[in-house]
């Protein structure tokens, strides 16, 4: 319909529309391609008093290094400060908060979705609450209890907690998810001469897959994205990426470092933007699943 | 379903949720309630060959720590940290109201209140970001909607990555973008003139940084589920209006945007909530000097040399009120559908 | 043996009644239809049979156990959904072979019973489709096939036709009654449809807002309805009902007049007649009024007109042809009448 329209359209709203778009464009990703292109600078490049274009020729760099491209700050990050280590704390909290995550979810989610009696509406407000706790507030509550039961510091509190944090979200997701699978099918299962879990397991599980990946990369980047849990819940020497970036940030602009953590930052993002390229479909499936129905 | 599958089910996510998020609640609003202990003073006796002798206070730090130990959390306060200065300060908030200063003025001083400094700023950046960011991520949906189909894969994609971004590395590209020697904060200081300006001495600056900040990282949201709510517009209803004569603004006036009522709703809600515990990108822009949050004060209290937990305790509790008074509207209403669903 | 029996059982959501104290035998391989429009109560007693619905008071036997607290896999029963409630992810080989893998029938004998199963409904064609490559036909026939794999007890089939068109309905509506009468098994059978019920039915119980309102056999409930609801929800088109008062076996009300009535009883009732019991008078008829519609049904042409400000059919022979607002006289005999007390709807015997 739209297609059609266009050609009725005004050349001036035209215009416009194009216009904006661009615009919206140059905003969302610039930024990124800027900071991108930027990494493989020096800083006086990157930061450059003179003129911008400067970090766009590597006038700077060139005088130092040699060439327009250095891959000192990613060589200043990965290897002289351990962001390689960060990146293997990051990659084994994603992945267990991700999987363990979508497990209770999926089992209290179906539970929900299938249980239609008032306690189960009540759990599901009282997740919608819980959701929308401030994750520092809860942070605050975690210290002093793992301070005295000596679990502060290590990576599985972490990622138990990050687990915790992400239920509310992941049962709301998964719980309408299921209800739109009919309960015909687990009713059938059952009659046929499955216990309840037997059919979800037997008839459930295999056609679950596509709201449990769409809801797992939800899990995945609360897991990959937070600050607040593993800043504050994380020993110096067990830090994932991000609260890493934030360390490198207080000692590293003194040192005239910063390229280090601008590499950081565009090896972080990384994952992110290959994330979008190949799940875009289902994250925006994902984002519009509860906004549809609810 | 009987009891007890639901429960067999449901238990390990009950179970995460209540020991790491219930309970945490019961533990914020303990800490709250007590103080770290004073320090455990004891006179000595200071004897010098030939000065005489002479007492001292000193600090007992081998009794300070075994009282720490076995106390950890702290003294009982009362609600006094509640009402102290860093948090409601009441007396100080009592002395200014009071006072015969001008309206500008107060503000100021209770600006200079932390706690206030930072309610006011995360209030401004809910209630700013929010409606900016669902009116910037409808246009971008209604332009969208309007373009060719092979546009609209990339499009998305481009549009993601500011929302799908890590809120401390968003913050941290365009702070560096904008700090005096970046592309943007250079080019601010040319238009203005001014080679002083930059985000560490203008709260101006920084305010605008920051709010700016959380339309772009907000918008795609607004966005994408705006966009899937045009596609579902009823095409019978837009065709009718068009029959009736409507104009391409009317018609987005009385058919779109009321099909999109319950989505915006939703989309508020949800933003609201995620804008309340603004917290990263005051890390990210350094901004403390002239911005903080809620958020910002919990993690300030815990992260300084010494860890302050009833501090950090009171202020979560007045935040967590905070969050229960902006999901009040969606509560009550819930409520009320289930006493009708009831009766 | 499978008597289904139903002792006192109600079931209740909060305050809402959703069964109201039901009441049942069900005998050995009867055909048992549970008739009434959406939201009666009919699926959420065949679920509680099921075992799908917890029972909120009263009991279910079948055969002779108490069932109440069983588990639907331990009960015996099998079930074919509305929307069939097909596994997407299994050839209809593998959907048809699920009962007996799942209920532990030595492997050897699953390929003959799935064979035999798919047979009886004509779907051997099919066996290595998925559901999805289907029609919906063929989907429910499916359906059918795996809740007769196994022999169980008792068939619990839930508006199994409703998704269907309607040309297909009629032929495997037809298929069900010879399925039944093959496998001589109990089955109990929901519906909105009438027809069906009519067609299908040993016995057909017409439930409306979760209470029973009449049992019977089909013939039972069209030539005795027990009440005005059941009167006006079985036929087509329903049985007209008029409002008016009865005196000395006679009802008069606007525009109608009947004489000759055996009831005792007088005072305010609804009269009850089927269109097709109602004939053109030559002189004097009952009910005299201009013509509403006049509808060409092909066998039959259908007369409305209004009297006593209700829409009553009349059923009159194919060649009848009149104009809309002339005047029509039809008689009625007063054989053909029924009579409900006015304020409960309940049926007034001679």
């Amino acid at each position: 319909m739209s297609e059609a329209m266009a050609h009725k359209r005004p050349v001036l709203l035209n215009t416009f529309i194009y216009g904006f778009i661009i615009l919206w464009l140059i905003l969302a990703a610039v930024p990124f391609l800027w900071t991108v292109w930027g990494s493989f600078k020096v800083e006086a490049d990157f930061f450059s008093r003179e003129s911008w274009w400067n970090a766009i020729f590597g006038t700077a760099t060139i005088r130092e290094t040699g060439a327009a491209f250095t891959g000192d700050g990613y060589y200043g990050a990965w290897i002289t400060r351990d962001f390689w280590k960060a990146a293997f704390n990051t990659i084994i909290v994603t992945i267990c908060v991700t999987t363990i995550s979508l497990t209770l979810g999926t089992l209290g989610g179906y539970a929900l979705a299938r249980s239609g009696r008032n306690y189960a509406f009540w759990i599901l407000i009282a997740a919608l609450v819980f959701r929308a706790m401030p994750h520092i507030t809860l942070v605050s509550g975690y210290l002093l209890p793992f301070f005295q039961l000596n679990i502060w510091g290590v990576l599985p509190t972490s990622i138990i907690v990050l687990v915790a944090i992400n239920q509310p979200f992941t049962l709301w997701m998964l719980h309408s998810f299921f209800l739109s699978i009919p309960k015909d099918l687990d009713e059938s299962a059952m009659v046929d001469g499955c216990t309840r879990f037997q059919a979800f397991r037997l008839v459930i599980m295999p056609v679950m897959w596509p709201g449990v990946v769409t809801t797992g990369l939800f899990s995945f980047l609360l897991g990959y994205n937070d600050f607040a849990v593993t800043a504050m819940l994380l020993s110096a020497d067990n830090q994932t990426m991000v609260p890493k970036i934030s360390s490198f940030l207080g000692s590293i602009q003194e040192t005239g470092n910063v390229m280090f953590a601008v590499a950081a930052v565009v090896s972080a993002t990384v994952p992110l933007f290959i994330l979008v390229l190949f799940f875009q479909r289902q994250i925006v499936s994902g984002l519009t699943a509860g906004a549809v129905k609810g | 379903m009987p009891n007890k599958t639901f429960f067999a089910f449901i238990l390990p996510s009950l179970i995460a949720m209540v020991l790491f998020i219930a309970l945490p609640i019961v533990s914020v609003v303990v800490q709250s309630l007590y103080v770290s202990h004073e320090q455990i003073l004891v006179e000595v006796e200071n004897c010098q060959p030939f000065g005489g002798c002479s007492t001292e206070l000193r600090v007992d730090s081998a009794a300070t720590a075994a009282l720490r130990d076995e106390q950890p959390l702290g003294r009982f306060n009362g609600l006094g940290t509640y009402v102290n200065r860093a948090h409601l300060a009441t007396t100080e908030l009592g002395v200014i109201l009071s006072s015969e200063r001008s309206f500008g003025e107060k503000w100021g001083q209770i600006l200079n209140l932390p706690f206030y400094k930072a309610l006011i700023f995360t209030l401004v950046y809910c209630f700013f970001v929010t409606p900016l960011a669902m009116a910037l991520g409808f246009t971008i949906a209604l332009a969208v909607n309007a373009l060719p189909k092979v546009t609209k894969g990339p499009i998305i994609f481009f549009s993601l990555l500011p929302m799908i971004i890590t809120p401390l590395i968003g913050s941290l590209i365009l702070y560096w973008m904008l700090s005096p020697n970046g592309i943007l904060g250079a080019t601010i200081q040319h238009i203005f003139n001014d080679p002083t300006l930059s985000l560490r001495a203008s709260p101006a600056l920084t305010w605008g940084a920051l709010l700016t900040y959380g339309v772009w990282t907000n918008a795609p949201f607004s966005f994408v589920v705006f966009y899937a709510g045009l596609q579902t517009v009823p095409g019978d209803t837009l065709e009718s209006a068009m029959i009736d004569g409507a104009s391409r603004w009317e018609r987005i006036r009385y058919v779109i945007i009321p099909h999109l009522a319950p989505l915006a709703t939703f989309v508020a809600l949800v933003q609201l909530m995620d804008n309340f515990r603004v917290f990263e990108p005051i890390v990210g822009f350094s901004a403390e000097a002239n911005a903080t949050s809620l958020s910002w004060l919990i993690y300030n209290d815990l992260t300084g040399d010494s860890q302050q937990f009833g501090s950090a305790g009171a202020t979560s509790v007045l935040t967590i009120l905070g969050v229960v008074i902006l999901l009040s509207p969606v509560l009550v209403r819930t409520w009320r559908e289930f006493k009708h669903k009831a009766v | 043996m499978a008597q289904i029996r139903l002792k006192n059982v109600s079931k209740r959501w909060g305050k809402f009644v959703g069964v109201d104290n039901f009441n049942l035998d069900i005998a050995d391989q009867e055909f048992l239809v549970l008739l009434g429009p959406s939201g009666c109560g009919k699926t959420t007693t065949m679920r509680m049979i099921a075992g799908l619905e917890e029972i909120t008071e009263g009991e279910v036997w079948i055969g002779d156990q108490m069932v109440n607290k069983l588990e639907p896999k331990d009960r015996d029963i099998s079930m074919v959904f509305q929307s069939y409630g097909l596994y997407p992810n299994m050839t209809v080989y593998e959907n048809i072979r699920f009962p007996l893998k799942v209920r532990k029938v030595p492997k050897e004998q699953h390929h003959e019973r799935v064979m035999a199963a798919s047979k009886m409904v004509e779907l051997d064609d099919f066996l290595e489709r998925r559901p999805a490559a289907l029609s919906g036909g063929q989907r429910q026939r499916v359906a059918l096939a795996r809740a007769i794999v196994r022999e169980p007890n008792a068939f619990l089939m839930d508006e199994p036709l409703s998704n269907l068109d309607a040309k297909l309905r009629v032929s495997t509506r037809a298929q069900i009654k010879n399925l039944h009468h093959t496998l001589k098994r109990t089955t109990v059978y929901v519906t909105h449809d009438q027809i069906e019920a009519m067609t299908l039915a040993d016995r057909v119980v017409v439930m409306n807002k979760g209470v029973v309102q009449q049992v019977g056999t089909p013939m039972e409930i069209y030539d005795q309805p027990a009440n005005t609801f059941v009167a006006s929800f079985i036929g087509s088109p329903a049985m007209n009902l008029v409002n008016g008062m009865i005196a000395d076996g006679v009802f008069t009300s606007d525009g109608i007049r009947i004489e000759g009535l055996p009831h005792r009883a007088s005072g305010a009732v609804t009269l009850g007649f089927r269109a097709e019991d109602a004939n053109l008078a030559e002189a004097n008829g009952q009910i005299e009024a201009p013509i509403y519609t006049v509808e060409l049904l092909g066998e039959a042409t259908m007369l409305s007109m209004r009297v006593a400000g209700e829409l009553v059919s009349i059923k009159v022979g194919k060649d009848y042809r009149a104009e809309i607002g002339e005047l029509a006289r039809i008689a009625i005999p007063a054989s053909a009448c029924h009579i409900f007390d006015q304020s409960t709807g309940a049926r007034i015997e001679a």
